[in-house]
């Protein structure tokens, strides 16, 4: 399944649908296809743990649940360690340094299928944050994606307050939140030593 | 002969008309509960089934993030029908029967709340013939309610007196949705939603979860001084085609009670995947289930209708019955598809 | 909805083009030619809309195909009083099971009546077919009492 993130996006091309009708030459041929545009809109509360997730971003703050048992930060909180089987609260909540080590990447080359809105290859980055905590699908604005690379040290670019929001935060985004987080930028030291990290890619 | 495997633990989650919480994390404290009942330790349990649906989640592998809920690292052996949880339970019922493990944990979970049910489930139709029609779960019931009423087989006052009855019965079952004292004849007063079906005629729209614990034979006499045997189990399927059918008979049904066993002994208590009001007594009538078996004790899915779990509540709700109120045997039913096009029927028995 | 609570929106779209096999393939070039095909069954029923296989047996059926309706009988029917964005018509009508003339089974379709009181199990309908047809089920609009025809 596609998940397209905007409810409003474009409609089946009728007339290119027509077209394709049209194209099927001969009007008396039989007809052997059938187009189906399904379409479903989901409407879901922001869970209590990501609302306060959220809530933070517009603070200009990372939080996360650190599990009780086995320690692993998870950000945004989840309510468990899924490892641990055990519930998190509020009481395991901890603020998640802005700064870290990008530990692992991936080079998107987007196949332009339907819906797909991006048509550049671009990288999406997993980080090691300083002092714990990791967060997934992060971007690098104007990092060229052929120097992206592990050890990089990166520190978060919020978007301004006057255009900060959240409302790309779902239960299912993840560590994707675009409209708060503009991305991560190099921070220019020397790379970080693999053994700071090579453990922790993911 | 199948070997005999018991229900040793069981547990549900309220049934809520929209839930602020995800699915893994209503599922967590479900699964644990369920486990902590059985007393068997987490990592011991040999199988893990799950029944949820993507397209009620909306989104790919919605089931995979459910595993957060179960203790899934170090890996374990699981499984996922997309279909409701009873069915998770015949496929763990079937891996039992291996007899190399003795435990097995069984869970099924959804939230309606955040489609529309109406627009979501003509996708489970024929593509080419059905779906394009937005054929609709409670539209179909309702043809298949009216073939009934044409045939006599059923009233608009014994549907409106089945209602009433289930809400009645849910306002002792803490799990429920909808539950009040109404006067049959009151609800017959209420307008028709998709005529002949009114709103008590329909189930509510929920979110929720269950979760069931299964053993072999030795390790549910060790876990449990009221181990409730599973008897009989057999699922079966009809037309898909609702105009291919004769609406007025369920013969899915009758086959699956029949190969259950439901017949060969006095039954106490029925738990019955009766979505739409009429179908409680088109599944009596199939199952052989006569006025002396009390239907539905919990209010059944007219009282709470967590899709994917409900059926797997109703095992929960009947074993409930065998295990804490002493009934002696207890039918358990599931149903899948449009019109009551598959069903899954058990027969739940204590010592 | 209380403030601390936030609804999010998502969407799930998926463009399907899908082939339709021997029998669909016959079924909806008729319909696109305006005439609705059933299919004859080994014991000699008509099924439609008309299927690869018997339904009872499971046997595979010859392309074996025979026009039925426009007209037919409705066998049960629902009144649909608030029609969701996906069904064929956008104000009140009926689904029904519609028994064509010369079949044995019945199709799934809607039934245009106007009001409910128009309604009622037994009637006859016919099909009114769209002007514009592609080879889709919803090439026949919908189905309307014959009396109204």
């Amino acid at each position: 399944m596609t998940d397209a993130k905007q409810p409003d996006a474009k409609q089946p091309d009728a007339k290119q649908l027509a077209a394709k009708q049209e194209e099927a030459v001969d009007p008396s041929a039989p007809v052997t296809g059938m187009d189906y545009f399904m379409k479903l809109e989901y409407h879901e509360l922001l869970c209590p743990v990501v609302r306060e997730f959220a809530d933070a971003l517009m603070d200009k703050r990372l939080i996360g649940h650190k599990c009780p048992k086995c320690g692993l930060i998870y950000s945004p909180p989840r309510g468990y360690c899924p490892i641990c089987t055990v519930q998190t609260t509020k009481a395991d909540e901890i603020e998640i340094q802005t700064h870290g080590i990008v530990t692992n990447y991936t080079v998107v080359t987007p196949v332009q299928y339907y819906g797909q809105e991006e048509t550049e290859p671009f990288a999406k980055v997993s980080l090691q944050l300083d002092g714990g905590g990791t967060l997934s699908l992060q971007d690098l604005p104007g990092v060229p994606v052929e120097q992206v690379h592990p050890g990089m040290r990166v520190e978060i670019v919020w978007a301004p307050d006057d255009e900060r929001h959240v409302d790309d935060v779902t239960n299912r985004s993840w560590g994707s939140a675009e409209g708060a987080i503009r991305g991560w930028k190099p921070t220019g030291e020397a790379d970080a030593d693999p053994s700071e990290y090579s453990d922790k890619t993911f | 002969m199948a070997n005999d495997i018991a229900i040793v633990g069981y547990a549900q989650s309220p049934s809520w008309r929209q839930s602020e919480l995800t699915e893994p994390q209503f599922l967590f404290p479900v699964i644990s509960e369920a486990i902590e009942r059985a007393g068997v330790e987490r990592r011991e349990i040999g199988f893990t089934c799950a029944g949820s649906c993507d397209y009620l989640s909306g989104q790919t592998f919605a089931f995979v993030m459910n595993l957060e809920a179960v203790g899934a690292w170090p890996p374990i052996t699981e499984s996922h029908v997309e279909m409701d949880g009873a069915w998770a339970l015949y496929e763990a019922w079937v891996r039992l029967q291996h007899g190399d493990i003795d435990t097995a944990l069984v869970f099924g979970s959804g939230k309606s709340s955040p489609g529309v049910p109406a627009e979501v489930y003509p996708h489970q139709m024929d593509p080419y013939t059905l779906t394009p029609l937005g054929a609709d779960p409670v539209s179909l019931a309702a043809l298949q309610a009216r073939a009934m009423l044409d045939a006599g087989k059923i009233t608009e006052r014994e549907m409106a007196e089945i209602a009433a009855r289930s809400r009645k019965s849910a306002i002792g079952n803490p799990y429920a949705q909808v539950t009040g004292d109404d006067d049959p004849d009151a609800l017959l007063k209420e307008p028709y939603v998709t005529a002949p079906l009114r709103r008590h005629d329909l189930p509510p729209i929920s979110d929720g979860a269950c979760a069931v614990i299964l053993a072999t034979a030795d390790k549910a006499k060790s876990l449990s001084k009221r181990p409730v045997w599973i008897r009989g189990i057999d699922h079966r399927i009809d037309i898909h085609q609702p105009g291919m059918r004769d609406l007025t008979e369920s013969p899915s049904t009758r086959l699956a009670g029949k190969k259950a066993g439901v017949g060969d002994a006095k039954v106490d208590i029925a738990e019955l995947s009766a979505t739409f009001s009429y179908q409680e007594k088109l599944l009596c009538e199939e199952l052989g289930l006569g006025d002396d078996v009390e239907i539905n004790p919990s209010g059944g899915p007219l009282a709470a209708n967590p899709v994917m779990a409900v059926g797997l509540a109703r095992f929960a709700e009947a074993a409930r019955q065998i295990a804490e109120h002493g009934k002696g045997r207890a039918v358990a039913h599931a149903t899948s598809g449009q019109c009551l096009q598959q069903n899954l029927v058990a027969v739940l028995e204590g010592d | 909805m209380p403030a601390d609570k936030r609804l999010t929106t998502h969407a799930i779209e998926f463009p399907y083009t899908r082939t339709l096999g021997p029998v669909y393939s016959a079924f909806l070039t008729g319909m696109r030619d305006g005439q609705i095909l059933g299919i004859k069954s080994r014991d000699g029923r008509v099924l439609c809309p008309p299927t690869e296989w018997d339904p009872n047996t499971g046997e595979g059926l010859d392309a074996d195909f025979v026009e039925v309706g426009p007209g037919g009988v409705v066998t049960t029917w629902a009144w649909v009083t608030e029609p969701t964005s996906k069904h064929p018509v956008d104000h009140p009508f009926a689904f029904a099971l519609i028994k064509l003339d010369g079949a044995d089974t019945g199709l799934l379709h809607a039934v245009d009546a106007g009001s409910m009181d128009a309604m009622q199990t037994g009637m006859r309908v016919t099909a009114r077919w769209k002007d514009e047809r592609i080879g889709h089920i919803t090439d026949v609009e919908a189905f309307v009492p014959e009396a109204a025809k």
